[in-house]
């Protein structure tokens, strides 16, 4: 157990059992924590009833708060900030696998139609038996993202298609999916309708400690995933062979890692919509803040990914005021020019290269 | 090429039966007889009669003007831009006409007119903006235009995005909007159509005053520059009358998705590169399409009414998917790339 230096000049703490951290990795997470509790801290602060962390604080060590302040602090704001950073935290990971297992650095759970094929059996279930139980609905969000991820990789058939030619494709599928997602609506009751089209946006007006409850096995799994697969991906980064020669068995740890991505997304979807881009925006932030690779990169692009989604319903919140605008849609809306950023820059870099 | 003018008779047939089966076909029953009566001698109180005059005629007329507008402007940019995915649709015209529309109408309180103006400003605005993003974003090989569709994509999602935070914003303006947004083929937006079908009449005129330099162009710019047509001049003039003619198009009913993606597919092979020809076959082609998909939308899923518009952009979506398969990620591509 000691600080070196890794081959590239890094400092890196290693252990007795092989486990190695980088020093900046390390760095990089504790910030990124800060930054977490300071967005909290503000996000708990924002909103109509009057009172912030100091009552929050002053509450758990025992002095009581007004009745509202207590309503907004436990029963709106805790549940809300909770689910969006679970919920942002599920869904960057699964953008970083599905990135380093289909070595396009574009995948994006909601840009390649898997989230919108969740929501597709979830309707469909809804509409065949509106009175299915919750773990019927989870595994339905999980069938349809599995589907679509199948059909896409049989349509695209094999890796060597270029990238931007997979995303056209998953955008391809999810206009389908969403208009598909949009005639089905009709055939649900109006009642139920209306808050369905709100989630279908993405929404965490819906937050609850028992929402929460349900949604903390899957941020459980996520760990023992990461910590399963997380070095796997790293050789999955330098391509099929390399990761053969590095002695890992693709054919059967691929599947089961497609499966794990797409029940993270599948968890975030059935909890609160569809995040779209975040998928892609959270591993490129995180790589640009600090490089890893392997079990740290999802680490961080975890994190990164609830502290957008924190963020960004803070942000809208702040600025729209009463207008409840849903986090999906407020990801978009940022998401967009972020994206098109790193493709800029995925370009200038490809010509510097040449 | 000899079959073009069957070709041509054939659509206005198919056109014609659509309009007719359009107008006479409602609530699960064909009624003829009424549709007849009611176009020869016009009886205001029959109770029947007056919803084919007042309510089936409107729709039919702005199907047929949304569908014809929408599938001409595809056909010439998929020739012009040469990429198989061009369509209004996919290049951010229609996302960006309707936000401008939505917007004026709820920042500025928009009358009729003002918000036609709109809906122009806002296809330009689309139109730029994706062909900005494709350069900001271009790659250094790229030459089946991937970049412009994906970034016409990307300013879809954004501008719809926006269109639905503003229309969250106000929920009088929702109700007014929401169907329009989907783009919804409705008798209510007749008065629309009386604003705005002057503008995609001269844009179709100016067309096709130019479809023999239009045509040349689809050989190659330096090509067509030797046979004496002014490229530059052409480009513009073709492509402002394109984004025009959808804009009023969308302004009448909302986007009205992928008819100008799916119907230069199905007229190319039966009548050519030629626009003269496929220009007036791909009019009536997507007036047709737009004329059934209306009906099915209404008849197919009683009670409910639907959306003309996502029931197409699924019909679009499926092809998407096709093209996608075929053009850009076949084998032969594969072993270029």
């Amino acid at each position: 157990m000691r600080w070196t230096r890794a081959l590239d000049r890094k400092v890196v703490y290693r252990f007795e059992s092989g486990l190695e951290i980088r020093l900046h990795n390390l760095l990089a997470g504790i910030g990124l924590m800060l930054v977490a509790l300071i967005l909290a801290a503000l996000a708990v602060e924002t909103g109509a009833t009057s009172t912030g962390m100091t009552d929050l604080l002053q509450n758990i060590f025992g002095s009581g708060l007004s009745d509202d302040q207590a309503y907004a602090l436990w029963t709106v704001r805790l549940p809300r900030l909770l689910m969006a950073f679970l919920a942002g935290w599920c869904v960057a990971i699964s953008g970083a696998i599905l990135q380093s297992i289909a070595r396009n650095p574009l995948a994006d759970p909601g840009l390649f139609g898997l989230s919108q094929g969740s929501m597709t059996t979830i309707l469909l279930l809804m509409v065949l038996a509106p009175a299915a139980p919750k773990i019927l609905v989870a595994g339905a969000a999980m069938a349809g993202g599995l589907c679509v991820a199948l059909l896409l990789i049989w349509l695209v058939g094999g890796e060597r298609s270029s990238g931007l030619a997979i995303m056209l494709m998953g955008i391809a599928m999810e206009t389908v999916l969403s208009s598909t997602n949009t005639l089905m609506l009709l055939y649900t009751p109006s009642e139920v309708s209306m808050g369905l089209s709100q989630w279908l946006a993405g929404s965490l007006f819906q937050s609850s400690w028992s929402l929460i409850a349900t949604f903390l096995p899957a941020f459980g799994l996520s760990f023992a995933g990461i910590f399963l697969w997380g070095r796997a991906l790293s050789t999955y980064d330098l391509g099929n062979e390399m990761a053969m020669a590095l002695g890992e068995p693709l054919g059967r740890s691929r599947p089961l890692i497609l499966i794990f991505a797409v029940f993270l997304n599948a968890a975030a979807v059935t909890a609160v919509g569809p995040l779209t881009f975040l998928g892609v925006l959270a591993p490129h932030i995180a790589g640009f803040l600090s490089p890893a690779s392997g079990r740290a990169r999802l680490l961080l692009s975890g994190l990164v990914g609830g502290i957008l989604v924190i963020g960004a319903d803070t942000v809208a919140r702040r600025l729209a005021g009463d207008l409840p605008l849903p986090i999906g849609l407020s990801l978009t809306i940022i998401g967009v020019p972020l994206f098109i950023l790193a493709l800029r820059l995925q370009a200038l870099s490809r010509k510097h290269k040449h | 090429m000899r079959k073009a003018v069957p070709v041509f008779l054939a659509a206005m047939l198919i056109l014609l039966c659509g309009f007719v089966a359009n107008l006479s076909f409602g609530a699960g029953v064909w009624q003829f007889d009424a549709f007849f009566r009611a176009i020869t001698q016009f009886d205001p109180t029959s109770y029947e009669q007056s919803v084919i005059v007042y309510q089936r005629m409107p729709r039919a007329m702005i199907a047929i003007y949304a569908g014809a507008m929408t599938a001409v402007s595809g056909m010439v940019l998929q020739g012009l831009i040469a990429n198989p995915l061009a369509a209004p649709s996919t290049l951010g015209i229609n996302a960006g006409a309707a936000f401008f529309v939505v917007a004026g109408a709820l920042f500025f309180n928009l009358g009729l007119f003002a918000q036609g103006a709109a809906a122009l400003a806002g296809g330009v605005c689309g139109f730029l903006t994706c062909f900005l993003v494709a350069r900001l974003a271009g790659r250094v090989n790229d030459p089946r235009g991937l970049s412009l569709i994906l970034s016409g994509a990307l300013t879809s999602m954004f501008f719809a995005g926006l269109t639905s935070a503003l229309l969250l914003a106000d929920p009088g303006l929702r109700t007014q909007f929401l169907g329009w947004v989907s783009g919804n083929i409705n008798h209510v937006y007749f008065e629309r159509l009386g604003a705005f079908w002057w503008l995609g009449i001269l844009c179709l005129t100016v067309l096709l005053a130019i479809v023999r330099p239009m045509t040349l162009i689809q050989l190659g710019p330096e090509k067509a520059t030797s046979a004496g047509v002014n490229v530059r001049l052409i480009y513009v003039v073709a492509l402002t009358a394109t984004v025009i003619a959808t804009a009023s198009a969308v302004a009448v009913c909302g986007p009205i998705g992928f008819v100008g993606l799916v119907v230069p597919h199905m007229v190319r092979p039966l009548t050519g590169n030629h626009f003269a020809r496929a220009l007036p076959v791909s009019a009536l082609f997507g007036a047709s399409i737009c004329l059934i998909a209306d009906l099915i939308a209404r008849e197919a899923f009683q009670p409910y009414v639907l959306h003309t518009g996502p029931l197409l952009d699924l019909l679009g979506g499926l092809l998407f998917v096709v093209i996608v398969k075929r053009f850009y990620l076949s084998n032969s591509v594969r072993a270029s790339t």
